[in-house]
């Protein structure tokens, strides 16, 4: 008589695969699920985001165990957060770092995908959903830059409700609904608290949701390089652009998404460790004083281009004029730029606009920051 | 309405900040007019300017008095407004805020001296440029002014030690408090103790500056003793962090070599 092998593993799998049908869902969308075959490593950065997102909610989730969002006592509680909660400063500094990293990942895979003439091929949705989580991002970055209540954050939020100032008609209006009152206070730190821990996370949940699924439906673009490169051809009807004889996206691709996102931890834990002053200047250290504004005080080094474009003209409103057009320009890029044509080599205007456009971001941020 | 708000809104996001309301504190009438004048009657706003006062937002009005806010009633002996002060009025002058400074300088002999000429403070520390005081100040070409360096040598002697242990701290404190950890309580008593070390040299006695720095040099010392524990924390932090740094770079240098074995085995079957 054969002895009987128990093998619990595949008793659990097959017992989920009865109810569930995951042996089916792994064909269908793991390993069957087919990337282009010059797939690159570029690819890997939504994988990326994805993670950091995921580190944003975990160690905002434990901040918010001991975060008091009031003004009397929210710059204490960070202090008891970095200072007494076992790892609290670790939890701190991946949180606010890893926004950095974030928007470093963002704008990376931004790029990539504006380089290889991703958004085309009837991918408006997709890079308009990309887009808009690129904002609300900031938007994250902005509201939870007052959370610690320190000089940086009440003074920065002071200046970026100002701006809003500007704006004809409803300007005033619009500072006074931004704070919750005429200056910054606990009002203003109340609201966006809920903004930061609320509503936007959720809005951007459903953003990241909507982003995937755009990519999801209409396929992964083949990236315009080499040999393998078809162009695309913009058929009547909808179509799911597949990729037969491609590569398996698990295990084949989704190591190399594995290895990327390490590269990236060891990324931030080395800022951390190695450089954990390098975002925060010595205001941010400081309780938040009204009366007392601190020299020098400079906007997070990814809206030091707006900081410095808003110097630049003459006044104000012509500065957010300009971010204005070019944001928007920016957001509906698919919809003005409708030729097939992705190959890069093939596209010497935007190919030209498009390292200008970087190099100008840079030097007038290097502009803003010394100016 | 509520489109045009949360466009509005978005469009704040997108613009980031305006530099253009970052402002000081308003310039107080001493300074509009003074500001502008030549010679003399102008000379103190821009040597002012260069001065540990100003950094800490000591102005006109906090020593001369005075109304700031009022170009007419500014210099209105009914506002409090003092002038420069005389000579021998200097001491009180600056000891209304150096308090424990002018005790210790009243009850020395340059304080004693003060009458027939003895050293007051902007002898030594200028006025409106005043910097922050170090050692430095005791040399022979300001003590030799009035008498022979030999007594202010030995006084220098022994403020040294302390004084170079008293800034190592202050620095060591000021880079962790940049690391965000709270020094507040330690920078508060090494506060204390450097007003305390400053008080006790102003009284220019040689026995009693060396009985008293080695109270404040124990007092430092425990200060210090706190910093190599927080120094040992953060060393042991980078130590782990290291070795996660490592780990997840040696499992990314991993993955990257199984995709190369995919890649080689898609080729093969390719």
């Amino acid at each position: 008589m054969q002895p009987i092998k128990i093998q619990p593993i595949k008793m659990l799998v097959d017992f989920i695969d009865l109810r569930l049908g995951v042996k089916d869902l792994y064909t269908k969308e793991l390993n069957g699920y087919l990337l282009p075959k010059n797939v690159n490593a570029w690819y890997t950065l939504g994988a990326v985001l994805v993670v950091l997102f995921k580190l944003q909610i975990i160690t905002g989730i434990l901040l918010l165990m001991f975060y008091v969002p009031d003004a009397e006592k929210a710059f204490a509680s960070v202090q008891y957060i970095v200072n007494e909660v076992p790892f609290g400063w670790l939890f701190r500094m991946l949180h606010a770092i890893g926004a950095n990293v974030i928007v470093i990942a963002l704008l990376l895979h931004m790029l990539s995908v504006l380089f290889m003439g991703s958004y085309k091929g009837r991918r408006e949705f997709t890079w308009l959903s990309g887009f808009i989580i690129f904002n609300l991002t900031m938007g994250l970055c902005l509201t939870g830059y007052l959370l610690p209540w320190s000089q940086l954050s009440f003074w920065a939020t002071t200046v970026a409700t100002d701006a809003a100032g500007a704006i004809p008609v409803v300007g005033d209006y619009l500072v006074e609904f931004l704070r919750g009152g005429p200056t910054v206070g606990n009002q203003t730190l109340g609201r966006f608290f809920a903004l930061h821990v609320v509503g936007m996370p959720l809005v951007l949940l459903g953003l990241i949701g909507v982003h995937l699924f755009c990519v999801k439906r209409r396929g992964i673009s083949s990236p315009p390089f080499g040999p393998d490169y078809s162009g695309n051809e913009d058929l009547p009807f909808f179509e799911h652009e597949k990729h037969p004889g491609g590569i398996p996206f698990f295990p084949n691709y989704f190591v190399k998404d594995a290895a990327v996102i390490c590269f990236f931890m060891a990324f931030l834990l080395a800022i951390i460790f190695y450089a954990p002053g390098l975002f925060f200047p010595e205001s941010a250290f400081q309780p938040a004083d009204p009366f007392l504004t601190p020299p020098h005080i400079k906007p997070e080094w990814y809206f030091l281009w707006a900081y410095q474009t808003l110097k630049i003209f003459p006044s104000e409103i012509v500065g957010l004029g300009v971010q204005g057009v070019f944001m928007t320009f920016l957001a509906l890029l698919p919809f003005i730029d409708r030729g097939p044509e992705r190959r890069p080599g093939k596209r010497p205007l935007f190919v030209t606009c498009y390292v200008l456009g970087i190099l100008l971001f840079v030097a007038i941020s290097v502009w803003g920051h010394y100016s | 309405m509520s489109r045009v708000v949360i466009w509005s809104f978005l469009l704040a996001c997108f613009v980031g900040l305006s530099p253009t309301s970052v402002a000081f504190a308003a310039d107080t009438v001493c300074i509009e007019c003074h500001g502008g004048q030549p010679g003399p009657l102008g000379a103190p706003i821009a040597e002012w300017r260069t001065s540990v006062h100003a950094q800490n937002g000591i102005s006109c009005h906090d020593c001369h008095g005075g109304d700031p806010t009022d170009f007419a009633s500014a210099m209105e002996p009914e506002q409090g407004f003092l002038g420069a002060p005389d000579y021998s009025d200097v001491p009180a002058f600056c000891g209304r805020c150096h308090v424990g400074v002018a005790e210790a300088y009243q009850s020395g002999a340059h304080g004693q001296a003060i009458e027939s000429g003895g050293a007051q403070c902007v002898v030594c520390h200028g006025n409106h440029a005043i910097q922050k005081p170090g050692l430095e100040l005791i040399n022979e070409e300001n003590c030799s002014q009035c008498h022979s360096y030999d007594r202010a040598a030995l006084i220098r002697l022994s403020l040294v030690e302390t004084d170079t242990m008293v800034a190592k701290v202050g620095e060591d404190l000021e880079r962790l408090y940049r690391l965000g950890f709270a020094v507040d309580e330690m920078q508060g008593t090494l506060f204390n103790q450097r007003n305390l070390f400053h008080r006790i040299f102003h009284g220019v006695d040689v026995e009693r500056v060396r009985q008293e720095t080695a109270a404040v040099q124990a007092e430092v010392g425990k200060i210090s003793n706190e910093v190599a524990e927080i120094d040992a924390t953060v060393g042991q932090r980078k130590l782990w962090g290291s070795v996660v740094i490592g780990l997840f770079v040696l499992a990314g240098v991993i993955f990257m070599l199984v995709r190369k074995a995919y890649e080689e085995e898609e080729k093969g079957g390719g």
